[in-house]
């Protein structure tokens, strides 16, 4: 800061001595208007100053450039040279210290950046099963509800199936469950059978963001209910569920879905039974 | 025009260490924020948490895996795997019913073999060290004729960790007909 003040004040006395002349030649007019508003002040220096000041842009108008453009110059690298030369060493000595500074530091950001994306790629980051607490149950809970609405039949409801098909599957789960059901609901339609699911353990193996996949162990129950001589309960994927009597039979089936975030809830995307 | 002047005659010499100053300063705030991100990204709870729950995963399906996998012709490389593999009550267990076991398997001359399907951990204590998982198998049991069976297993594991291994430490099958829970 100190060497623009410097320069500038530098410069203005240089302009002061050339404008003086002139200066004396404004200021009666200025300086008497205030003398007679003021009456007593009588201090020549600062009106001289003042005048100057209020002087300058006027002379500067007409004589500042071309002296500084004139002396300038001139007296400039004379005056200046040493302490210049020093300053500008430190400057640039500064200068070196402050890039080296700023590459460092940007180093080291690109740096921790790059250890933070690569911490944050590691598989078992991606996964938030059971980190993500309320997630997880969640989508437990609406894989089960699914899993028990998609995988029970009533014969006296047929259209039941139906309509959860339409409200819980996407993609290719719509066929894959079609597939599975179609014997199943022809044998219950013919036994006139209620077979029923429940998921009765579930565990999130993956949350990826909006997609997840879900083990499900389920039990199923077939019941005959009433009429045909030969009233047997078709285990719905149950191996031996074809020859049991009325009672009811139960199987447990393995199941592994996958499901998918959609407007605020989890729909059935894949369906894998695991070969069976 | 004094201004001007002042301007032109001052400012001259001051863009580039001021650029600079500026420069380091943003560099240096970057730095601050991502060595702060990086820090978290290190000390992350959750983090720890999902290795935990991934290393109870890969231990409960393995050691399920070995439980269901015996050859009677290296009874005693299996057994030892299966003991290997368990902690607490079920490895006490394997232990004291180890030789009346190997009598079974070799009078019975099967070889048990077993791909896990898929697993999944239900419940995680990280700091109790507990863990229980469920464990869908495929059993494959070729007896000594020849036969060849498969069967699917849904197993429910629990696991402890001792020692920074985990180990199953209950083993079972999911009950079939049972109450549902959830």
């Amino acid at each position: 800061m100190s060497t623009t003040r410097h320069h500038i004040n530098r410069q203005r006395r240089r302009r002061d001595r050339e404008t003086r002349s002139a200066a004396v030649d404004a200021s009666p007019e200025r300086a008497g208007g205030r003398t007679r508003a003021g009456g007593t002040a009588v201090l020549p220096a600062p009106r001289a100053s003042s005048a100057a000041r209020t002087a300058g842009p006027a002379a500067a108008r007409t004589a500042g450039p071309a002296a500084a453009r004139t002396a300038g110059p001139a007296a400039g690298p004379v005056a200046r040279d040493g302490g210049r030369r020093e300053r500008k060493t430190g400057r640039t000595a500064g200068l070196a210290v402050l890039c080296a500074l700023t590459l460092l530091l940007g180093g080291f950001a690109g740096w921790a950046r790059a250890q933070a994306e690569a911490l944050r790629a590691e598989p078992a980051r991606g996964n938030t099963a059971l980190t993500d607490v309320a997630r997880t149950s969640e989508i437990k809970g609406q894989t089960a509800k699914a899993v028990g609405l998609l995988f029970s039949y009533d014969h006296t409801e047929p259209d039941a199936l139906g309509k959860a098909a339409k409200d819980l599957l996407t993609g290719k789960a719509v066929g894959q469950h079609a597939a599975l059901l179609a014997d199943v609901r022809k044998r219950a339609d013919e036994r006139k059978a209620v077979i029923t699911t429940t998921v009765t353990e579930s565990a999130v193996e993956r949350i990826d963001g909006d997609r997840a996949r879900v083990l499900v162990y389920a039990d199923q129950s077939s019941v005959a209910t009433a009429g045909a001589e030969s009233s047997t309960g078709g285990g719905a994927k149950g191996e031996d569920g074809a020859d049991a009597r009325d009672e009811g039979v139960y199987a447990g089936a393995v199941l592994a879905v996958d499901v998918v975030h959609r407007d605020g809830r989890w729909l059935v995307s894949g369906i894998d039974t695991f070969g069976r | 025009m004094k201004r001007a002047v002042r301007v032109l005659a001052g400012a001259r010499p001051r863009p580039l260490p001021a650029l600079a100053l500026v420069l380091t300063l943003v560099a240096g705030g970057f730095a601050a924020w991502t060595g702060q991100d990086w820090y978290r990204a290190a000390h992350d709870d959750r983090a720890a948490y999902a290795a935990q729950r991934d290393a109870a995963l890969a231990a409960g399906e393995q050691a399920v895996q070995n439980l269901n996998t015996l050859d009677h012709r290296d009874l005693d490389r299996g057994l030892d795997l299966w003991e290997s593999s368990t902690a607490g009550e079920l490895h006490d267990q394997l232990a004291s019913g180890r030789d009346e076991f190997a009598e079974q398997v070799k009078a019975a001359k099967t070889v048990t073999t077993a791909r896990v399907l898929s697993g999944a951990v239900t419940e995680l204590d990280d700091r109790a060290g507990r863990a229980r998982v469920l464990v869908a198998l495929r059993v494959t049991v070729r007896a000594s004729d020849g036969a060849k069976t498969d069967k699917d297993s849904r197993m429910l594991g629990e696991l402890t960790r001792t020692g920074g291994r985990w180990k199953l430490s209950a083993l079972g099958q999911a009950p079939v007909g049972g109450t549902p829970a959830g």
